[in-house]
């Protein structure tokens, strides 16, 4: 009983960086844009949060906000490359990733941030409420990101499926063609979903170091980015299934660290492939379901250019 | 439009798609690119504290003037080459292989695994090792390859996810039962002598440079040359046709893949026998990519792969010693690469549109 009230009580801060990247994903890949890059944007926000922790001073959420920026600033670029110069999806995704672990790498060997501890952003305490027996801990013990992340759910639900943007962002992504003859603006949707999507990735990275980890080193997302873009495949581009996916994985990665704590021996490095191996299981879970593209836009990984249109 | 309307006053600017340029243009656009891409790291290496005339030291000088560091990037050019193979391989049949990191531990391990346990007659172990490289590259491909023809299960994904699988196994070994006996680093035993490539006289410069060079004349021969070759071009420019002129498809995918993951794995074998001389937990760092990144600059073709993977290891060698002299972290290397690689794909929108002014 013990065992599964730490466990439960773990599940959320693990899976809410994989909750708020997947919503990143669906919000850029909805307009169409394919998002390989998204490891290179959480390892900027989780550098950038760090950073800004280290050599700024104590302020833990700024540092998220400042992680979402960075990434969105990298988004700028990745937009520049496929919205606006139609660089093959693919290879610019890669590049980001690239060039993001070069850069993080390399900045934060400069300033000095590899491998220092800061103190990061603690759990929420609602006093009585907490100290409920069982369901204290696991609904009432969690950080302020956590419940942030729920209602950032709602409302993105909200835009994306209730107002007249969220309908031009999903328009884009299905026929750019129609939009453009619509009077709508292909380019600048695109641009605002990248940089929008990129920021999200950004607080999830910025989540590993702030709120997890609370430490910077090289490569520090260990193919989480990886898992996102995987999990965005599981939930077919919608955002509850996300929710869920974000959910399982977090359950996953939140019965490592409590298997160990029981001492049950397993040899070490293949408990730490289990999140790739269970992220291959998934996709062919999925594929097997739907054949792995239903839900997604179908503009998906398509660069728009009027001049080119059939 | 933003970018096709720009309201300048009462002129616009329109994107208009080109007449295909002539291989001259392209050429000098492609050079203008490389060359912003240089200047932009450049300035990078001198905000980092390196002065211009240390860089133009560093990079050429002492690489051309010393038949020492030539070597030095000539037996560094061999796996960036043939990573590079390995990627154009599988990108010719439209697979990306991501996962080329992974495949490279699994060749590595599976020619340490003869080494360590000696097995086969002395004068065939190189040759033992070798094949069993390729197969070790070939096993740790088969499954997203297969994922990919059966289920169309995204490769870029599955390969990659693979990568750190291994990774993680590479550590289960070197940590456990492949720790060095002798020093207790977690890394493989030393090599034997006859388990190492034969020196060919010239500097460090070794037999895994013949093995470079013929596996680039082979893929060269297989793309150009062979009847394969064109039943990949069939495939790589229109599956649709390929597929109703009744090629099989996921047969074709599936020889290209496991050459690929063949060339990935002899790729992690000639680091660890033919410079590092034992298996280490980091061998196969960022080759992978810079592999992907050599197949796009030289648009898959082998002998550009030759020449560009020659380029990559000036930048290592380069990236080496300003790691030493200057402190500047190697990471600046693959920041360089990127940004090259990035302003060349940036480039292809002015090889393919015009940007007219109308009135």
């Amino acid at each position: 009983m013990e065992f599964l009230v730490f466990w439960l009580s773990n599940i959320p801060s693990f899976a809410a960086p994989f909750a708020l990247g997947v919503l990143g994903m669906i919000i850029c890949e909805r307009s169409g844009v394919l998002n390989l890059g998204a490891e290179g944007f959480v390892l900027v926000g989780a550098m950038s949060g760090a950073g800004l922790l280290i050599g700024y001073g104590d302020f833990p959420l700024l540092a998220l906000v400042v992680s979402g920026a960075c990434a969105a600033l990298l988004g700028v670029l990745f937009g520049l490359l496929v919205a606006t110069l139609r660089v093959n999806q693919v290879i610019a995704g890669l590049i980001i990733v690239f060039l993001a672990q070069g850069l993080t790498s390399l900045i934060s060997r400069n300033m000095g941030w590899v491998n220092k501890p800061f103190s990061g952003l603690g759990k929420l305490d609602f006093g009585l409420l907490s100290d409920i027996p069982t369901i204290g801990p696991i609904l009432f013990g969690q950080d302020l990101v956590v419940y942030l992340t729920v209602l950032i759910y709602f409302i993105s639900f909200q835009i994306i499926n209730k107002t007249n943007l969220g309908l031009m962002l999903r328009a884009v992504g299905e026929s750019p063609e129609a939009v453009d003859a619509a009077g709508g603006n292909v380019t600048l949707l695109r641009f605002g979903a990248i940089v929008v999507g990129a920021f999200f990735l950004g607080v999830a990275g910025g989540y590993l170091t702030v709120v997890v980890s609370k430490i910077w080193v090289d490569g520090i997302s260990g193919g989480r980015g990886w898992i996102i873009i995987a999990l965005v495949i599981f939930a077919r581009w919608r955002l509850w299934r996300a929710m869920v996916g974000a959910v399982l994985f977090g359950c996953i990665e939140a019965l490592i660290p409590r298997l160990a704590a029981i001492g049950v021996q397993l040899p070490q490095y293949f408990v730490l492939m289990l999140p790739y191996v269970v992220t291959l299981l998934v996709m062919v879970w999925s594929n097997v379901q739907s054949g792995g593209r239903e839900g997604a836009p179908s503009a998906l990984g398509r660069p728009y250019l009027r001049e080119e249109r059939h | 439009m933003s970018v096709a309307k720009t309201l300048v006053g009462r002129r616009r600017a329109n994107l208009e798609i080109r007449e295909p340029m002539g291989l001259l243009a392209k050429s000098l656009v492609l050079l203008v690119s490389v060359l912003i891409g240089l200047a932009v790291s450049v300035c990078i290496l001198i905000a980092s504290g390196v002065s211009a005339s240390d860089l133009w030291n560093e990079f050429i000088v002492y690489i051309v003037t010393s038949p020492k560091n030539l070597s030095a990037v000539l037996v560094q050019s061999v796996p960036l080459m043939i990573a590079g193979l390995a990627a154009a391989v599988a990108f010719r049949a439209r697979f990306w292989n991501i996962g080329i990191e992974g495949q490279m531990i699994f060749g590595a391990i599976a020619a340490t695994y003869i080494a360590i346990n000696d097995l086969g007659p002395e004068p065939m172990r190189l040759v033992l090792m070798f094949m069993a490289a390729a197969i070790g590259g070939i096993g740790w491909i088969l499954l997203p390859a297969i994922l990919k023809i059966k289920l169309n299960i995204n490769e870029i994904i599955s390969t990659l996810l693979m990568n750190y699988i291994a990774f993680n196994f590479l550590l289960h070994l070197l940590y456990g039962s492949w720790r060095d006996p002798l020093s207790g680093f977690p890394n493989s035993q030393q090599y034997d002598a006859l388990e190492v490539f034969p020196l060919l006289g010239w500097q460090s410069l070794n037999f895994s440079m013949v093995i470079s060079l013929f596996l680039v004349l082979f893929v060269l021969w297989l793309f150009i040359f062979s009847r394969f070759g064109f039943v990949l071009k069939v495939l790589h420019g229109n599956s649709e046709m390929a597929r109703s002129l009744g090629i099989r498809i996921g047969l074709v995918v599936l020889l290209v893949t496991a050459l690929s993951g063949a060339l990935s794995g002899i790729c992690g074998f000639v680091i660890s026998a033919g410079i590092e001389s034992r298996m280490t937990q980091s061998f196969f760092v960022g080759f992978g990519f810079s592999g992907i990144l050599i197949a796009f600059l030289a648009r898959d073709n082998p002998i550009g792969i030759l020449i560009v993977s020659v380029l990559f290891a000036t930048l290592v060698i380069g990236g080496q010693s300003l790691q030493v002299f200057y402190q500047i972290p190697f990471a600046m290397v693959q920041l360089i690469q990127a940004i090259i690689v990035m302003c060349v794909a940036g480039s292809e929108f002015f090889i393919r549109y015009r940007i007219a002014i109308l009135r």
